[in-house]
């Protein structure tokens, strides 16, 4: 099995004045290319601060991650954001669209950051996620969900071989919600692309190939979602 | 990278009433101190013309150090081989009936025009017939005069009629052009002499010289020879003080626009900080978000200096006025007329802007190339970190105040040290506006809830939360309430220090003429002192002399008169003082001591008529008459040193009781009337001083108000910046139950706690920076002590400003709030 992403006695605290700040407690973990992983866990089990180290959006206090064989820390900055363009793609509980660009132009900026300007790529990544029409809607014009579609065409268009979505349907109706996970598990596995979805929702395990829990800062496997709670 | 920048400039569309009060903030900034700088600019570039133009060919100047000098020396100066031509000159001022003064320069013009041109235009326009009778008028009949243009049109007179003085009319025979802009009255020199009663001497010769040094060592001893490089050295060291002050009113204008810019651009980059986080989780490089800041950031600074640089043009056409105004009656005659459109002004504002707003941008710029993505990420989150920020930037605050106390200790080196001073005390309080928040919020939120309830509590939380952003608008705001503070009592201070003095040394009963008005004839004295009742008359001379290569100011009085009546501050001495000036020594203004490091009991020498003389200091006076210095004697020493017999000013003290007070004075009123000289009692002589002090601070109270206005749209983007990114806590409140009203109450809390709390530190920051331009900055430029004079109206002025201020830069917010909030919503897009 080749590791997509690879943790290493994972810490981060955070300065709390005097309370107990540590985030994530010595995680080691390691992911294959096209793996499809649910992270379920509890508000403050560290879930996100993993996403984000995982991302190279933030630090770790002690421990390292290597994406792809490559060490985060070594990448430096300039590496990173290289990374960030080339092989990561997000997506965001709160769709994080940037308000002031079209729906076609938020996918093409991505495209255009990796160094393909391609609007025309950009129009069909949209019409994937099923929003043919909509591409000179500002995000303010579309709904959660749309926005939400938007935001994944933008991770996918740039067929990154590592996606990372921080609860994308917590912000979302059940019915919705369901139309976005089928969506954005269903593309990675067309593409074979390394999906890690933190996600509050048991239904994510739904969709998932592996099933990772957090708690309190340290990670476990489960075997399934049963027996965890919502 | 045009999408990461078209992102970022969207923005300004869609938030156009908050981008056209930060283009609006930035553009006052640059336009105060455009407006200022070209108001000092072109007052100065108006003296050198105006210079230039009556200077004409002459290359030097020669006369006596004080006083006329006599006619008699011509001769020696045409025989003088260095001489190559020469112009007798008298030059001296006339009282018009109307009330203004003009200069009346008595001219050869025969000899003349081989020095300047003005001569050459007597007689030009007419036909050879009319120009003959012209000249032979001019030459022949006394009193006749030609004017310029200037002056026709202000008295509304042609050739052929009079010009009306206190001295009689004048019959005009000609207008001449005369681009100096100084109202000009030529006489022909002989007929100057008889209407000045001064035959057999004049003012002075102007020379074009071939043999400088030749010249210099002929005429030695008891003459001042002056090149025009020396006079314009003078005229520029003469204006010297005023001109620092002006370009320190600049500095201050620029260091508020700075702030303000500051503030623009930091609101700029605080509300992206979302935008930022999600650019660089999708791939973009710290660079290009900079850039994109750096984009936007500088449009602003172009578009907001261009718009700067063309209000400042006509700002300065406004100051212009009040400066030439300051400068004419502080010092010589100047009519400066606004500098001619220019696109540098555009260019100048551009620059200006553009830097103030890189250099505003920096420190939120840098601390976005430190920050983690993810922390950029939380947004408005961020700036709760501003508490702990707090802590550094006050710390910082700390090490600008101990800057600036060093600063100060070493400003006897130069002036412009204590200004770095100022400066730099003003940024360490400043930044301590951050900890002056968190310390006030309890207090307010007491007051405010106690007020208006719940909503005042809201407000003043808000003020805390958002700490990042309200210290920086109470920063900005509170430095101009500190300027208005400071510069108020320093003008109260100086008001009551010149009050002060004034009731000391002129309290004579009455005065006739001043030391700027026209000269009195000796005979005027003389029949005064036939005036029964007359306690003393105070012979008053002022000239101006160069010491040690300065500008410098010898008074003559008649000490045995001011020894009785007057009640001088001594800075060192006594009035047994007035026994050795009786004696021949000489007292000094504090300005001369400290300007040339003199004391009482030194020795100096000065150039007189009979040669270099040495006097002893007696002692040291308070005076506020000259920032150059003044060497003070009596009138019999002064006679046997430079025997000039000019008096300008004559001051009359009375013994008896009030009802023969009133006859005297109404005696010594019809005599000055009869040689049409200007009669003041000591109250109206008071008053015209005060009147003139005040106009001299004109351009200051014009700064002041500048500055609040700058403050204003500082709190006012600050304002709209909350408004803008709090539409999700509105859609809460709404959510609540909130009215639009209450939130309304929430946004006008909100500035006017912002404005309390700006006005209470500048409060402190007002007085310590009077103390700085009290006891730093005029000490170190005009070299007087203001004694510092507490008064309320400078506080309850700044007071009424900071609420008024307040209250009308959350008007805007406020209309949004009515108008948008019924529709607000709990959203995160």
């Amino acid at each position: 099995m080749t590791s997509s992403i690879r943790t290493y006695d994972l810490w981060k605290e955070y300065e709390t004045g005097g309370h107990d700040g540590t985030a994530l407690r010595g995680i080691e973990l390691e992911i294959a290319k096209g793996q499809i992983i649910a992270l379920l866990g509890k508000s403050g089990s560290g879930k996100t601060t993993l996403l984000n180290l995982l991302a190279g959006l933030d630090e770790p206090t002690r421990g390292r991650v290597e994406i792809d064989g490559m060490d985060l820390k070594g990448l430096g900055e300039k590496g990173r954001t290289e990374l960030r363009r080339h092989k990561l793609g997000f997506v965001f509980q709160f769709f994080n669209l940037l308000p002031t660009l079209t729906s076609l132009e938020n996918v093409a900026l991505a495209l255009e950051l990796a160094g393909r300007p391609d609007e025309k790529l950009a129009g069909e990544s949209i019409a994937l996620v099923g929003l043919a029409g909509k591409e000179d809607r500002y995000p303010h014009e579309l709904s959660g969900g749309e926005q939400q579609r938007i935001a994944i065409a933008r991770a996918l268009v740039k067929n990154p071989p590592i996606i990372l979505a921080d609860e994308p349907t917590g912000n979302l109706d059940s019915h919705t919600g369901t139309q976005i996970l089928e969506l954005l598990t269903g593309r990675c596995r067309e593409l074979g692309t390394t999906l890690v979805m933190v996600s509050h929702s048991l239904k994510t395990c739904e969709y998932a190939d592996r099933v990772l829990r957090m708690s309190d800062g340290r990670i476990f496997e489960e075997e399934s979602c049963e027996g965890l709670a919502p | 990278m045009k999408r990461v920048i078209r992102s970022f400039l969207r923005y300004l569309a869609r938030r156009k009433s908050l981008a056209i009060l930060q283009l609006l903030g930035i553009a006052f900034g640059v336009a105060a101190a455009v407006g200022m700088t070209l108001a000092s600019r072109s007052a100065l570039d108006s003296m050198e013309n105006a210079v230039d133009f009556l200077r004409g060919g002459s290359t030097h100047t020669i006369k006596r150090p004080a006083g006329p000098m006599e006619e008699g020396l011509l001769q020696k100066i045409v025989d003088d081989p260095s001489i190559k031509f020469f112009a007798p000159v008298i030059d001296r001022k006339v009282r018009l009936a109307s009330g203004g003064e003009v200069r009346l320069l008595g001219l050869d013009p025969f000899l003349d025009k081989n020095v300047r041109s003005i001569t050459t235009q007597i007689a030009s326009a007419a036909n050879s017939a009319g120009r003959e009778k012209i000249l032979q008028s001019f030459l022949l009949d006394p009193r006749t005069v030609i004017i310029d243009e200037n002056v026709a049109r202000a008295g509304n007179i042609a050739a052929g009629q009079d010009l009306m003085t206190m001295q009689g009319p004048l019959k005009v025979v000609q207008v001449f052009s005369n681009p100096s802009g100084e109202p000009l009255v030529i006489m022909d020199i002989g007929n100057a002499q008889e209407f000045f009663r001064m035959a057999g001497h004049i003012d002075r010769a102007d020379l074009v010289v071939n043999d400088e040094e030749g010249l210099r060592q002929r005429w030695s001893r008891g003459f001042i020879i002056e090149s025009n490089q020396q006079k314009a050295q003078t005229l520029s060291a003469l204006l010297g003080a005023f001109k620092l002050n002006l370009q320190a009113l600049s500095l201050l204008a620029l260091f508020v626009g700075i702030f303000l810019i500051y503030n623009t651009a930091m609101f700029t980059v605080v509300s992206r900080r979302r935008d930022a986080g999600i650019l660089l989780s999708i791939g973009a490089s710290r660079g290009q978000v900079t850039l994109a800041f750096l984009v936007e950031v500088l449009l602003f600074g172009i578009t907001g200096g261009a718009l700067g640089g063309i209000m400042g043009y006509f700002l300065s056409k406004f100051l212009v006025q009040i400066v030439g105004g300051t400068i004419s009656t502080l010092y010589f005659f100047l009519r400066p007329s606004a500098l001619p459109w220019t696109f540098w002004n555009i260019a100048g504002g551009i620059l200006l802007g553009s830097a103030a707003s890189i250099v505003g941008s920096l420190p939120p710029l840098l601390e976005l190339r430190r920050i983690q993505p993810v922390q950029v990420l939380r947004g408005r989150t961020a700036s709760r970190r501003a508490g702990r920020r707090t802590k550094i930037v006050g710390l910082a605050g700390l090490f600008c105040l101990a800057l600036a106390l060093v600063l100060f200790l070493l400003s006897f080196l130069n002036v412009y040290i204590g200004f770095a001073g100022a400066f730099a005390f003003l940024l360490g309080a400043s930044l301590f506006s951050g900890f002056v928040i968190i310390i006030a919020v309890p207090f307010l939120k007491r007051l405010f809830s106690s007020v208006i309830g719940l909503t005042g509590k809201i407000a003043i939380g808000n003020i805390r939360e958002n700490l990042g952003r309200t210290s920086v608008a109470v920063a900005a705001f509170m430095i101009a309430l500190s300027m208005s503070i400071g510069l108020a009592s320093m003008i109260d201070s100086f008001r009551h220090s010149l009050i002060w003095w004034m009731n000391g040394q002129l309290r004579g009963e009455a005065y006739i003429s001043t030391k700027a008005d026209v000269t009195v004839p000796e005979e005027v004295y003389d029949e005064l002192k036939k005036i029964p009742g007359i306690g003393g008359i105070d012979v008053f001379r002022n000239v101006q002399i160069t010491f040690r290569d300065r500008p410098a100011g010898i008074t003559s009085i008649d000490s045995a008169v001011l020894q009785k009546y007057a009640r001088f501050g001594w800075l060192s001495g006594s009035d047994r003082a007035w026994e050795d000036v009786k004696r021949g020594d000489v007292i000094i203004s504090e300005s001369f001591s400290l300007r040339f490091k003199v004391k009482a009991g030194d020795r100096i020498t000065i150039d007189t008529a009979q040669g270099p003389s040495t006097l002893r200091i007696a002692g040291v006076y308070y005076d506020y008459a000259s920032e150059h210095g003044v060497i003070m004697m009596d009138r019999s020493l002064y006679l046997k040193l430079f025997n000039d017999r000019t008096i300008n000013s004559l001051g009359i003290f009375i013994d008896g009781p009030e009802l023969e007070k009133g006859r005297i004075l109404d005696k010594a009123r019809q005599l000055s009337l009869k040689y049409g000289l200007p009669f003041a009692t000591r109250e109206q002589f008071h008053r015209r001083i005060l009147g003139i002090f005040d106009s001299t601070f004109a351009v200051t109270q014009s700064m002041r108000i500048i500055a609040v206005i700058v403050a204003f749209f500082g709190i006012a983007g600050a304002l709209m910046t909350l408004f803008v990114e709090r539409q999700k806590e509105f859609g809460i409140y709404r959510a609540l139950g909130f009215t639009t009203g209450d939130v309304a109450k929430i946004t006008i809390a909100e500035s006017i706690g912002l404005g309390l709390i700006s006005f209470f530190m500048s409060t402190v920051v007002g007085t310590i920076f009077a103390f700085i331009l009290i006891r730093v900055i005029n000490r170190q430029s005009f070299n007087w002590t203001i004694f510092y004079h507490l008064t309320p109206q400078p506080y309850l002025v700044t007071f009424l400003t900071a609420i008024a201020a307040s209250i009308a830069a959350c008007a805007y917010p406020v209309w949004s709030v009515i108008r948008k909030y019924p529709i607000m919503q709990i959203r995160e897009e």
